[in-house]
């Protein structure tokens, strides 16, 4: 393990070293030269979980499907979703969107004399264990997103760009990151606030993201299996996300859906939205069926989801 | 030999390094040239600094918004104090009456009070106030502000800004020479070193030292000071008096913050983008040693380095 992570540091660090760091010197960008570090290791990982998650679910997607398909043309979109956002374009321009907000809003407080707290204040004893620290962000950050996505489908404008997520029909693991650009700015806001909230230091909350992401992955692989009994209800599976997809089930009935958790079940059990009865269902959208138009290229996906935010389509 | 190892590592003289992207501390053995240690620390730790009286040295935690006091025999944690606002850079005045925190994520440079941790004022110094520097006199304090390129002098009786003068892109270190005439200032975004007439104020000279010229350390006979060149990965030795580079050699990994031994003979230099502490023989200018720590070291410190001017 210890080789590996010396092996990746000496990549991040050349690559930088070598080609990022003279760049920003020639363009006269050294202002960003930490951030610009960062989001380099960033791009880094986000490859090397691309790479991992296909050798991984590729073989588990032709061997064991949930459901068979002919071709997957359909999944190619979603394929430059996933670069997108994982080579960092998407969260690195969200990032730079955010952060002078954060910030200012951070300078503002403290002019006036208050200095946001983090959970340490509560928790005195994780000053000295990053890992225990690093568990309640964790919980704390996959709360707040079971119930940034349960308002994703309760709130119809919110469910206007979300719908893009749900309207793939052959839902892969490249379709994580299948959304909307607006709702990505949203995301982007929210767990900001969240991580400003209670104090989560920049590498911890990448680390989050990282891990957060690999589930994602998995649980949107068309893959057959779940977890077991107990298992299912430890963490989100691919059967699990598989029925907040299917058409009729994932986001309609009990007041727009069930299976909301990204990482732990159990918010949905706590809060009364989960299903476990999963019965090999066709993913997408009802509406789809009557011939709704969701867009099948990347530019007129976020078009139309722009539309459907006006009411007008 | 258990025996002998256990005494020996309880003898051995310890360098702290701040892991600023990982949130921990190394404890490196300066013998063995090697991490004993990585403790937790809190987030964002870049630099660090003794007590005026030797005793504790302070790591200012930047994200955790507070100074951490440890034994700099043992690398042990004494203390915390809390709800100090973004320390990135720190120091004392040479009077310890005061004691500034620079933060550089806040636009805010605090005047404290430094016997007792109260603030008097948080000042607004936009943008990026990132490094500090004091008069003999006590009087003044200088704030590089990396991202207007500016430096600003703050009088600590008033707190008022005296004033703020341009220099040239991205300024980071910034360092009093001994005869308390001039200031001189790292240009990250350049090639060299800036040398500020102070009481004019007026920049009077440019030093060329090198690509992303960075940080100070002074070499303890009150005429040579260290530059890091973090783009050009190097270090210059620089004549105060003739303000010229007499000499400078490669140091790999983006160098930052440095630390020389008290007899002169090694040089210990944290490299930021590799990881790892680069140890340099001073006779020969070789590098001995590259230790691993942590991710994106940054400040570094030893009990037995030489003296600070
Ligand atoms: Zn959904
Ligand atoms: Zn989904």
């Amino acid at each position: 393990m210890n080789d590996i992570v010396a092996a990746f540091a000496a990549l991040h660090g050349a690559l930088f070293e070598n080609a990022v760091l003279p760049a920003l010197f020639a363009l006269g960008l050294m202002d960003f030269s930490e951030p610009a570090f960062d989001a380099t290791e960033f791009v880094l990982i986000g490859l090397i979980q691309i790479g991992a998650v296909y050798v991984l679910l590729r073989p588990l997607e032709a061997w064991f499907p949930a459901e068979p398909w002919a071709d997957r043309k359909a999944v190619r979109v979603d394929v430059l979703y996933t670069f997108l956002h994982r080579i960092g374009l998407v969260p690195i321009a969200v990032y730079a969107l955010l952060r002078p907000l954060v910030d200012g809003t951070d300078e503002m407080l403290r002019a006036l004399g208050y200095i946001p707290p983090g959970v340490e204040d509560a928790i005195p004893a994780l000053h000295d264990s990053p890992f225990l620290t690093f568990v309640v962000y964790l919980l704390v950050l996959d709360f707040a997103d079971y119930w940034r996505h349960r308002l994703q489908h309760r709130w119809g404008l919110w469910w206007a760009l979300h719908s893009l997520h749900h309207s793939q029909r052959q839902l892969s693991f490249w379709a994580d990151d299948r959304n909307h650009l607006l709702d990505d700015v949203i995301e982007g806001l929210w767990f900001s606030a969240i991580a400003f909230m209670i104090g989560v230091g920049p590498e911890q909350f990448v680390a989050a993201v990282m891990l957060i992401r690999f589930v994602e992955s998995l649980s949107h692989g068309n893959v057959r299996f779940g977890f077991g009994r107990w298992g299912e209800r430890l963490l989100v599976s691919p059967r699990f996300h598989r029925t907040h997809h299917a058409i009729g089930v994932g986001h309609e009935g009990r007041r727009y859906g069930c299976n909301f958790a990204t990482l732990l079940p159990l918010w949905d059990i706590v809060f009364g939205s989960a299903n476990f009865s999963y019965r090999g269902m066709a993913t997408g959208i009802t509406d789809q069926l009557g011939g709704r138009d969701y867009g099948e290229s990347f530019l007129a996906q976020q078009w139309l989801g722009l539309k459907r935010l006006a009411g007008r389509a | 030999m258990a025996i002998w190892l256990v005494a020996d590592s309880a003898a051995a003289e310890i360098a702290i390094v701040l892991n600023s992207g990982e949130g921990t501390v190394s404890v490196v053995d300066m013998g063995a040239r090697k991490e004993r240690s990585r403790i937790p620390i809190g987030k964002e730790p870049h630099h660090l600094m003794a007590t005026p009286d030797d005793k504790h040295l302070i790591v200012a935690n930047a994200v955790s918004n507070n100074l951490v006091f440890l034994d700099p025999a043992t690398g042990q944690v004494v203390k915390r104090i809390e709800k100090i606002s973004d320390p990135y850079q720190i120091g004392y005045s040479p009077d310890r009456k005061y004691f500034v925190s620079a933060s550089l994520r806040l636009n805010q440079t605090d005047i404290y009070e430094a016997e007792t941790f109260n603030l008097l004022k948080r000042i607004p110094t936009p943008k990026a106030p990132s490094h500090i520097a004091f008069n003999a006199a006590s009087s003044l304090t200088f704030i590089t502000l990396q991202h207007t390129d500016q430096v600003a002098a703050i009088d600590l009786a008033t707190q008022q800004i005296r004033w703020t003068i341009k220099v040239g892109p991205v300024p980071a270190g910034i360092w009093m020479t001994p005869d308390d005439r001039h200031l001189l200032v790292g240009l990250t975004g350049a090639d060299g070193v800036e040398v500020i007439d102070w009481r004019k104020p007026a920049v009077v000279a440019r030093i060329i030292t090198g690509k992303g010229a960075h940080n100070f350390l002074a070499m303890g006979d009150k005429r040579h000071v260290l530059v890091t060149n973090r783009v050009e990965n190097s270090v210059a030795i620089v004549d105060q008096q003739s303000l010229k580079v007499v000499e400078k050699f490669p140091v790999p990994g983006g160098p930052d913050c440095m630390e020389l031994t008290r007899d002169g003979r090694e040089l210990w230099v944290t490299s930021r983008w590799k990881r790892q502490l680069t140890v340099v023989d001073m006779a020969s200018k070789k590098i001995v040693a590259q230790i691993p720590v942590g991710r994106s070291p940054h400040g570094v410190y030893f009990r037995g380095h030489a003296p600070r001017q």
